[in-house]
């Protein structure tokens, strides 16, 4: 399998990849033998259906906004590129990565890269800024008929409550990064790759 | 190999001798030339056979030189080879060329050399020549030798038997005529030779020979190896062979049916196999088990047993002590990381509900049964944090509710003494029933204590919840009491039951003491007997069948032999429960659900809930009792390791089957100390009374390893007092002094009270800290307002502006570390009027315009409400709570 990855990988690309998100060539490959798996299509890209294929997104209440999120704005499908640049949010930050000096780019990977991506499952307008009904519409996917909307909503307000500095009655990114200080993000959004 | 070799090698090994054998080879030789006259031998043979030679004449030396030899070159097998080998020529003719052209040869030169070989020299020219194969060879004789060794070996232990199997290897010698040899002086050459093969184990790979033979060459080092190793004496044999002595002889000391402690009494023997007396209902242990290493009487009282001069009792004390020693360890140092852990975690309440609502699930649940427990669990969690904020600003009629708490703690007291005294008289009873002849005793009254503490066990907690109902507490704190007062339920039965065996092991210590006496007093009228019937002070012992003589109750088996049944006791009810009370009850619901008149599944009995408290709890009180009861019964850990394994894998079945998550979200993160503390009581408790029998309850005098001992702990003194210099002695004694343990104590007092105080410092000062940290972001957060707010022209310019998403974060939001910088002064300073100010600015503005960029579901009177106010952990009344929703448009 591997192999016939790589020969459907050029090596250019590889190389491009390897810039850009971080993996390691190995790890390239076996995730375009993951893509290509993926692809029951077999046309080079994968389409929603492909994704919700994984019984993980088809469960995760969220799985619809974290398949979103695999797709460039108003596009339908996604190329191997794309899904490696989505995939890259989730590569563990290493300790080399750590002390780099800041004034370059910041990889994918990065704390805010990965809370960035978490914030965006929420934002779903995309004014960045997490809104009351944006809220809303998570808790319903997360417990369902069991709470009544009368709690639904007081969960909702309570949680801006807590989270909101600026008064605007919505959460905006600064604020979501304050709220998650504390939880070990770098390794909660982290998926160990094989090497 | 067949037989025909045993015939001519054994047997004239053995009877004839060296000389024999000598004359043997000669013989065999000739043969062997015979056969192989036509044969040329190859320079490569040459040099082997060479070799051969000088062994052959070595032979004919004396064993002892022989032996010396050998371990400069181990050459002398490859006469071995020759016999072998004319052997092997006799059986397949055309196997062995190359040794029948070094026989010829080796007898030419045999007896030119004779002489000189016959001092034990080594001709130097010879050695000279063999230089090149040596090596080689050397490693090959040696196996070659070791072969004939074990082979030697398996004669010597069997009389006959095959040749070793690499028959097919062409230097594989059998030599029997060396047998008789090698019998008395041989286990240095036999060392050597284990020696060689281990050696060539291990550079094996590195031969050039083709691989069948590597093979089997190597297959037979292994065996030869394992074989002799033990015999003598070294590695992994020896340690085994060590270890089987140590279990028969050392640690058992005699084995069964030598002394009365380990020989089941004659009045009992007839119904000792009866399996219904050896575990009747699982409970009844009498039989052989209490005359096994079950049991603490089982234990001789030996001082030294063995070579090792391993001892028995002081291992047996250090052994009971020390496990309460560990145990308290451990369990103090999980304390102590758990407490760790526990401690940054400062901002709980803080973000709450955030984090629920962003971290709640868990992403790799791939499974839609787990995904369903997954929703219910987020649910619970989210509807616990309601009813907690609703707890919060709970404020009723205080007094009621006092009254009602304490009712509640009254009636559980008196169940709690119920039950207790219950156990009492239970023990009580069966202490009367025991005297009575057991035929007569039903059922139930055998088992009556097992049968009513299990009972309790399973009343008094459904019970319990009952009650706390009344009291009405928040959920988490509920449980807790719940949680304690079971503990206190089954920590009181265990102690009631203590009590009562207490003064089943006085009642034993009497009969005891009445029976020594007797049975000092009977020895002493048989030697008085004795002496004046046969008129003389020599009296030989009396001798009396280990299974008649007359023995003491030995309260420290009695003792274990409850432990032994309460835990067996405790197991099955924990399975009949788990079958009747989860199996069944799943089962009538799920299919009784088709054709009853309402819901089963949602409505009244539903399915049960695996209880993670309650498990725990038992685990817990399991251990108590395994602290207790090891050192009486010291199988009892391995009974209840079988135990828990057994029920681990039942349950989880049972779980994974027929049960359904429980409905409260259950941390047990956050309750870990609370387990361990309860662990910890535990092991305090369970400690008492056997560290009190240890130190104040004499020992049977007739079995266990204190028998004759005044106290148990008269062992550590025994030792100190003969085994250990006297210094260390005088320094026991001087430790010992209450002059000096009593500064000790009062020295930790002290130490610990200082502790504490640094530590509950050590706390304000956090506390302080957090609060505050809280403060300030309040602050902040108030001043943000106001800013964002009296900058109202500029954010009305800024929604002006196209594309407004992507503007960077408006400049009210600094970074969060301006924040932290400004921290201290601004909140040092502002504090006093800040307060009241932000709330009239933010009231006026939220009055003037509504914030354009605010969502349009939610008016601005859900906002963060009047920022003055202090917002502790419970916010204003009336504000997106569950029972103030905002008016929603």
């Amino acid at each position: 399998m591997g192999s016939r990855a790589s020969r459907l990988l050029r090596e250019e690309e590889i190389e491009e990849i390897k810039k850009e998100t971080g993996f390691s060539h190995s790890q390239i490959t076996r995730l375009y033998s993951r893509f290509t798996s993926l692809d029951k299509g077999e046309n080079g890209t994968l389409s929603r259906e492909d994704f919700q294929r994984i019984p993980e997104l088809a469960i995760n209440p969220l799985g619809d906004r974290i398949i979103n999120a695999f797709f460039p704005e108003g596009e339908d499908q996604v190329n191997f590129r794309g899904f490696m640049r989505t995939l890259a949010h989730f590569r563990p930050i290493e300790d080399n990565e750590k002390n780099k000096n800041p004034s370059a780019t910041e990889p994918l990977n990065s704390r805010t890269n990965k809370l960035l991506f978490a914030f965006r499952l929420y934002d779903l307008d995309r004014d960045d800024k997490i809104s009351r009904d944006e809220l809303l519409q998570v808790l319903r996917m997360m417990v369902g008929v069991n709470i009544s909307d009368e709690q639904l909503g007081s969960i909702a307000d309570r949680t801006i409550q807590e989270a909101d500095t600026n008064g605007d009655s919505c959460i905006s990114f600064n604020e979501f990064i304050k709220v998650l200080e504390k939880v070990d993000v770098e390794q909660k959004m982290s998926i160990r790759f094989l090497h | 190999m067949p037989p025909k070799r045993k015939n001519d090698a054994i047997i004239q090994a053995e009877d004839v001798g060296m000389e024999v054998d000598a004359t043997l080879d000669s013989g065999s030789e000739d043969e062997a030339r015979r056969r192989s006259k036509n044969r040329r031998a190859k320079a490569q043979r040459k040099t082997k056979q060479v070799s051969d030679d000088e062994d052959d004449e070595e032979d004919e030396d004396e064993a002892p030189r022989k032996r010396g030899r050998r371990k400069r070159t181990k050459p002398q097998d490859s006469d071995q080879d020759d016999e072998e080998d004319k052997r092997r020529v006799r059986q397949k003719g055309a196997k062995a060329p190359r040794r029948k052209a070094a026989n010829e040869e080796r007898d030419e030169e045999s007896e030119e050399d004779q002489g000189k070989r016959k001092k034990g020299g080594r001709a130097p020219s010879k050695q000279e020549k063999e230089d090149q194969n040596k090596e080689k060879k050397g490693n090959v004789k040696g196996k070659d030798e070791t072969n004939k060794g074990s082979e030697k070996d398996k004669k010597k232990k069997n009389g006959k038997q095959s040749s070793s199997p690499a028959s097919s290897s062409e230097d594989e010698s059998e030599d029997e005529s060396d047998e008789e040899s090698m019998s008395e002086g041989e286990i240095a050459a036999l060392k050597e030779q284990v020696e060689e093969k281990k050696k060539l184990i291990a550079t094996l790979r590195n031969k050039p020979w083709r691989m069948k033979r590597r093979l089997v060459l190597l297959k037979e080092a292994q065996e030869f190896v394992e074989k002799f190793e033990g015999a003598l004496g070294k590695g992994r044999g020896k340690k085994l062979y060590a270890f089987k002595v140590m279990m028969t002889k050392v640690l058992m000391g005699l084995p069964y049916g030598s002394i009365p402690r380990k020989t089941v009494p004659r009045s009992e023997q007839d119904t000792a196999m009866d399996f219904s007396v050896l575990f009747d209902f699982g409970v009844r242990i009498l039989g052989y088990c209490k005359y096994s290493i079950l049991f603490y009487g089982y234990y001789n009282n030996e001082r030294n047993i063995g070579v090792l001069k391993f001892r028995l009792p002081l291992s047996y004390l250090l052994t009971g002590v020390g496990i309460f020693g560990y145990s308290l360890m451990v369990v103090i140092r999980t304390m102590a990381r758990n407490a760790n852990e526990g401690g940054d975690g400062g901002d709980e309440g803080e973000f709450t509900f955030s984090w629920k609502m962003f971290t709640s699930w868990d992403y790799l649940i791939g499974n839609p049964e787990t995904a369903d427990n997954k929703y219910a669990s987020i649910t619970t969690s989210f509807k616990e944090s309601i009813v907690d904020e609703k707890e919060n600003q709970k404020d009723e009629n205080i007094h009621l509710q006092r009254f009602l708490r304490i009712l509640a703690n009254i009636m559980i007291l008196c169940c709690l003494g119920g039950s207790g005294y219950l156990i009492y008289f239970v023990v009580k009873r069966s202490q009367d029933f025991a005297k009575m002849d057991p035929a007569s005793l039903t059922w139930f009254q055998k088992n009556e204590v097992e049968f009513v503490m299990s009972l309790l066990g399973l009343v008094c907690p459904p019970l319990f919840e009952t009650i706390a109902e009344l009291e009405d507490y928040h959920p988490r704190i509920a449980l807790k009491w719940q949680l304690g007062r079971i503990f206190a339920l089954f920590l009181g039965n265990l102690y009631t039951f203590l009590f009562a065996l207490f003064d089943e092991v006085n009642d034993k210590l009497e009969t005891e003491q009445e029976l020594k006496n007797a049975t000092e007093w009977a020895i002493h009228e048989y030697n008085a007997n004795y002496s004046s019937y046969y008129n003389t002070t020599d009296v030989p012992p009396l001798v009396v069948n280990p299974a008649d003589a007359v023995r003491g109750p030995c309260w420290e088996t009695a003792v274990g032999i409850e432990f032994v049944k309460l835990i067996v006791s405790d197991m099955q009810v924990t399975f009949l429960t788990i079958l009747i009370g989860d199996f069944a009850r799943a089962i009538i619901v799920r299919f009784l659900n088709y054709c009853w008149c309402w819901d089963l599944e949602a409505g009244f009995p539903s399915y049960a809930e695996f209880d993670i408290s309650g498990n725990v709890l038992g685990l817990i009180f399991n251990q108590g009792m395994i602290w207790m009861g090891a050192f009486y019964a010291p199988g009892l850990v391995g009974l209840n390791v079988l135990r828990l394994l057994t029920s681990m894998y039942f349950q989880c079945w049972a779980v994974m089957a027929c049960n359904v998550p429980h409905e409260r979200v259950f941390k047990a993160s956050r309750s870990n100390n609370f387990y361990m503390g309860l662990l910890l009581l535990v092991l305090f408790l369970s400690l008492l009374p056997v560290v009190y029998t240890i130190m104040t309850l004499p020992p049977s005098f007739d079995c266990g390893p204190f028998s004759g001992q005044d106290r148990m702990y008269d062992v550590v003194m025994e030792t100190i007092t003969q085994d250990l210099p006297a210094f260390i002695g005088t320094i026991f004694t001087y430790a010992t002094n209450p002059g000096l343990i009593m500064p000790a104590v009062l020295l930790m007092v002290l130490a610990i009270y200082y502790l504490n105080t640094v530590s509950k410092g050590y706390q304000q000062a956090n506390l302080d800290l957090k609060k505050k940290m809280k403060m300030a972001r309040d602050e902040e957060k108030n001043r943000r307002n106001n800013k964002d707010s009296t900058n109202q022209v500029m954010k009305d310019l800024e929604d002006l502006l196209p594309n407004k998403s992507l503007i960077p974060p408006p400049t009210e939001e600094e970074p969060p570390h301006d924040i932290v910088i400004e921290k201290g002064g601004k909140y040092t300073k502002m504090k006093p009027g800040s307060a009241g100010k932000g709330v009239n600015l933010q009231k006026e503005v939220s009055l003037a315009a509504t914030n354009p960029r605010g969502p349009v579901a939610h008016p601005p009177r859900a906002r963060g409400g009047p920022p003055g106010h202090l917002r502790g952990p419970l916010p204003g009344p009336g504000r997106g709570r569950g029972r103030g929703a905002p008016p929603r448009t």
